[in-house]
């Protein structure tokens, strides 16, 4: 077979172009090489039943070659027309070659072969393609040509579409069927043929959007980028964008549609695998016209075969008669063998979609994994670097800073840069994966790990130990006063503003210039031996020994301003870069009088003293609990100190475990309702009802018995009268029964008149 | 009907015979025979030769072997087999009673035109004199 082996030379008339015809190299004008193509084309065709046509062939071009060589060692610098048709002549056009009744072979009569051999030529391709039918279309011939793919009437599939249509995803079917198949007018024979193949040289994961992008034309990132954008769909959060709002905008959502689009889609998409598919792929011609245009690819498959070929012939070349036949049976396995294997490659077994459809959930979810982790390593490495700044409270100088900033590198920014690199180089498609990088990476990460162990171990260990605990007298100038309210400074809390950081421990910590403000204050409330307001204070501090801890807490510098009824406390416990974070607090113990008043002010926010650590284990706090501790009581409320603890004043005790919270008396129409300290008492129509009482058991009970007693009276009588009254009546309808039975007059009368005075006498 | 179909169809029987004729006399390769029977005044096409040949080697009357060529690529020179030669002794008996028979047939109709001819020949005395 004749194959463009070189670049095209031009000279002034005609293109030339060099061909490996046979082993030898040809200079041969395009126009030339097309008449050369064509004929041996023809002759395929002609001998398309042949047995052993493949060996006439390849003799008839060897004669060809010949020929050629005759004519260049004549002096000609190439092959032209007048060659190419001088030669074909004298080996004769198909149509003049004398068909012969020879020995063996089955041929039909002459007149039946030629309109046979015209047919389409069984070139590498399929018989039957989709594409839009112009003979017979009402809108665009998308119904005409499915139709006449399937080999059913156009009127059928027109009304399956308009049925499909109604759900709205028809009518965008049938655009997209409409834009992507080809026209039937372009179906010619060797026409450029476009099939949607997936493109296993471009590809990143299956070569889908490349496949896609070959067949419309456009750049393989677009689809790609069309897949990934419902897959991530960050727009849905850029509302939510209050600017840096960072930990929250890392809750992305996926949406699984466009994925499983793609995998339906490199499921059913065939890869385009010979040269031969992927020209189609990209849309160009298969025959000689496409070589034209893409010589370099065709080339490299059809050097392979020129070679193979030549390689072929030298070998059979050695031998003789017998081998040389045998090598003639063996290409013709091969080619069937071919032929086999491209059709299993075509056809996809349900094995293979099984495996297929496993394969990718399993990529699936490892993608998830994958990416949910990077996703939090992300978060983490921004986390930490908002915290960053903080360091320099925390931490002593020296290693543990460098530890520090080890960790911070190495151990969250080098795997996010790796992470990251990983992706655009897989998306650029540098394909070296060279271990050096990855082992660098590795390197430094563990290098990293270790820092942030030993920063941890170095952080544990400032905080090991607490500090001896003593109760320090507060001055107060004016302890006598009937009320004290405590309030502290309000914070100008400059990161409230920021929307930087939601993480609780933040809220309660204000960045004032170098200071940090710690809200670790705990307030206890006491009651006074004598009648004078009094105000402790406990420090709190760990540190790497007693000693340390100690002389941190004495630093704590925490002062508190009494104003006439008002006691002002700092805003906070300052912390600096000298005086470093070492879970600093401070215990404000308050002593009340009996009859005074105090009020807890809002702005002293400790219901979430987080960044305190309580070490219940040390035994000094034995000096912190106390048993008479007021508890219970809220901020922003009055209270009186009573003899047995904190009142409201509306005479509640602040403690409300003591009453359990429900109301202490009720009178209404219903009547009498007594709460208090659990004993309940009602009075009502029924009476007097106690309940639960503790103190007032006894009298209580008697006094129910009697109670009770008097009802029973009462209830008595009742009856008692009610049977009397029965008893009463009864005896009187007695008489007058007699009565009547015993009939003289006189007697009715006498009885009559006497029975009146009868019945008064009785019934009295 | 006309001339060319039936010539054609002569010179399709005939052709094995003859090839195989030159073939008998010696190796010879495609190329080579053309000439050979361009030179006897037959003329065949190289189109038609090659098919020939291969089924004549598919049906194993003739091998061939390679042999390379200065001038162009290598090429194949046929030669009989031995079946070949049996297969080419029944051709040229074939031939040769189809051509004694074609040739009588013929002969006898130019035979039988010379006799009548001579006969009416005899009826007229040469001598117009008697």
């Amino acid at each position: 077979m004749a194959n463009p082996l070189t670049n095209h030379k031009k000279t002034a008339m005609k293109q030339v172009i060099n061909i490996n015809f046979h082993g030898q190299v040809v200079p041969i004008e395009v126009t030339a090489f097309e008449l050369l193509k064509n004929y041996t084309e023809s002759l395929s065709r002609y001998f398309a039943n042949e047995e052993g046509k493949e060996e006439i062939i390849n003799d008839i071009e060897s004669r060809i070659g010949e020929l050629f060589q005759e004519r260049l060692k004549k002096g000609s610098t190439c092959i032209t027309d007048e060659d190419v048709n001088a030669i074909i002549k004298s080996m004769g056009r198909p149509e003049e070659l004398d068909e012969l009744e020879e020995v063996g072979s089955n041929k039909s009569s002459p007149n039946e072969n030629s309109t046979s051999s015209d047919q389409v030529p069984p070139i590498a391709g399929n018989t039957k393609r989709l594409f839009r039918n112009e003979n017979d279309k009402l809108i665009g011939g998308v119904c005409g040509g499915v139709a006449n793919y399937f080999g059913i009437d156009t009127i059928l599939v027109r009304i399956i579409f308009v049925v499909i249509a109604f759900t709205g995803a028809g009518l965008l079917a049938y655009l997209i069927l409409w834009i992507a198949l080809p026209s039937s007018a372009s179906e010619v024979i060797g026409a450029s043929r476009k099939k949607l193949f997936r493109d296993p040289d471009e590809k990143i994961i299956a070569g889908v959007c490349s496949g896609i992008g070959n067949y419309f034309g456009i750049s393989a990132w677009i689809p790609r980028a069309l897949f990934l954008i419902p897959f991530l769909s960050i727009m849905s959060r850029i509302t939510h964008w209050e600017f840096l709002d960072f930990p929250n905008f890392i809750g992305l959502s996926f949406s699984p549609g466009s994925l499983f689009l793609y995998i339906i889609l490199w499921l059913v998409i065939p890869q385009a695998n010979n040269t031969s598919e992927k020209l189609e792929m990209k849309g160009e011609k298969v025959d000689l016209h496409s070589i034209k245009n893409s010589v370099v690819g065709e080339m490299k498959e059809v050097q392979q075969r020129a070679e193979k070929f030549s390689k072929e012939v030298q070998h059979s070349a050695e031998k003789f008669g017998k081998e040389a036949t045998s090598f003639a049976e063996q290409k013709g396995k091969v080619v069937g063998a071919e032929a086999t294997s491209l059709l299993k490659k075509s056809s996809r077994s349900l094995g293979d979609i099984i495996v297929l459809l496993v394969k990718a959930f399993a990529y699936f979810i490892l993608g998830c994994f994958a990416f949910s982790l990077v996703i939090a390593l992300f978060a983490f490495a921004i986390f930490s670097i908002g915290i960053f700044p903080l360091k320099d409270f925390l931490l002593t100088d020296g290693w543990q800073n460098i530890f520090a900033w080890g960790t911070l590198v190495l151990f969250i920014a080098v795997p996010v840069i790796g992470v990251i690199t990983w992706i655009i180089r897989r998306l650029a498609k540098m394909k070296s994966n060279r271990s050096v990088l990855r082992f660098t990476f590795i390197g430094l990460w563990l290098l990293g790990l270790a820092c942030f162990i030993s920063l941890l171990s170095g952080v544990v260990r400032d905080f090991r130990s607490t500090n001896n605990l003593y109760e320090q007298e507060i001055y107060l100038p004016n302890p006598l006063v009937n009320k004290l309210e405590l309030t502290s400074q309000t914070l100008q809390n400059k990161y409230n503003r920021n929307k930087f950081f939601h993480l609780s421990p933040f809220e309660n910590i204000g960045l004032e210039d170098d200071t940090l403000f710690i809200k670790n204050i705990e307030i206890k409330i006491l009651k006074s031996k004598n009648d004078s307001f009094r105000v402790t204070m406990v420090k709190l501090a760990n540190g790497r020994n007693r000693r340390v801890a100690d002389t941190i807490a004495n630093l704590i510098n925490f002062n508190l301003l009494q104003k006439d009824s008002v006691l002002q406390l700092d805003k906070g416990i300052g912390i600096t870069q000298k005086n470093k974070f070492r879970n600093q607090g401070i215990i404000i113990t308050l002593y009340v009088p009996v009859g005074k008043r105090i009020k807890i002010d809002r702005s002293l926010n400790w219901n979430n003293t987080t960044l305190h650590f309580d070490n219940s284990a040390d035994d000094d706090w034995g000096i912190l609990l106390n048993d008479n501790e007021e508890r219970g009581w809220r901020q922003n409320v009055e209270y009186i100190m009573n003899p047995d603890g904190l009142y409201t004043l509306d005479g509640e005790p602040a403690d409300d475990r003591k009453t359990g919270g429900k109301k202490k008396f009720k009178i209404d129409g219903k009547g009498v309702y007594l709460d208090e300290n659990g004993n309940k008492i009602s009075i009502d129509v029924n009476g007097v009802e106690i309940i639960e009482g503790k103190d007032l058991n006894k009298e209580i009970d008697l006094s129910k018995k009697r109670i009770d007693s008097i009802r029973m009276k009462i209830e008595m009588d009742k009856m008692r009268r009610r049977d009397s009254l029965e008893k009463a009546k009864k005896e009187i309808q007695q008489q007058l029964e007699k009565i009547a039975f015993n009939k003289t007059v006189p007697e009715i009368l006498g009885g009559y008149l006497l029975r009146p005075y009868y019945l008064l006498i009785n019934i009295d | 009907m006309n001339i060319e179909n039936t010539a054609s169809q002569m010179r399709k029987g005939v052709l094995e015979f003859c090839i195989l004729s030159i073939i008998k006399q010696g190796e010879a390769y495609p190329s080579d025979i053309i000439e050979r029977m361009k030179s006897a005044n037959l003329n065949i096409l190289e189109g038609t030769l090659y098919p020939l040949l291969t089924r004549l080697k598919n049906a194993e009357f003739l091998t061939y072997r390679w042999i390379e060529s200065n001038s162009g690529p290598p090429r194949k020179y046929f030669s009989l087999t031995e079946k070949g030669a049996v297969f080419y002794k029944d051709l040229e008996t074939t031939w040769n009673e189809l051509a004694s028979a074609v040739k009588e047939l013929s002969n006898a109709e130019q035979a039988h035109t010379e006799e009548q001819v001579s006969k009416e020949d005899q009826n007229f005395p040469e001598n117009p004199t008697e």
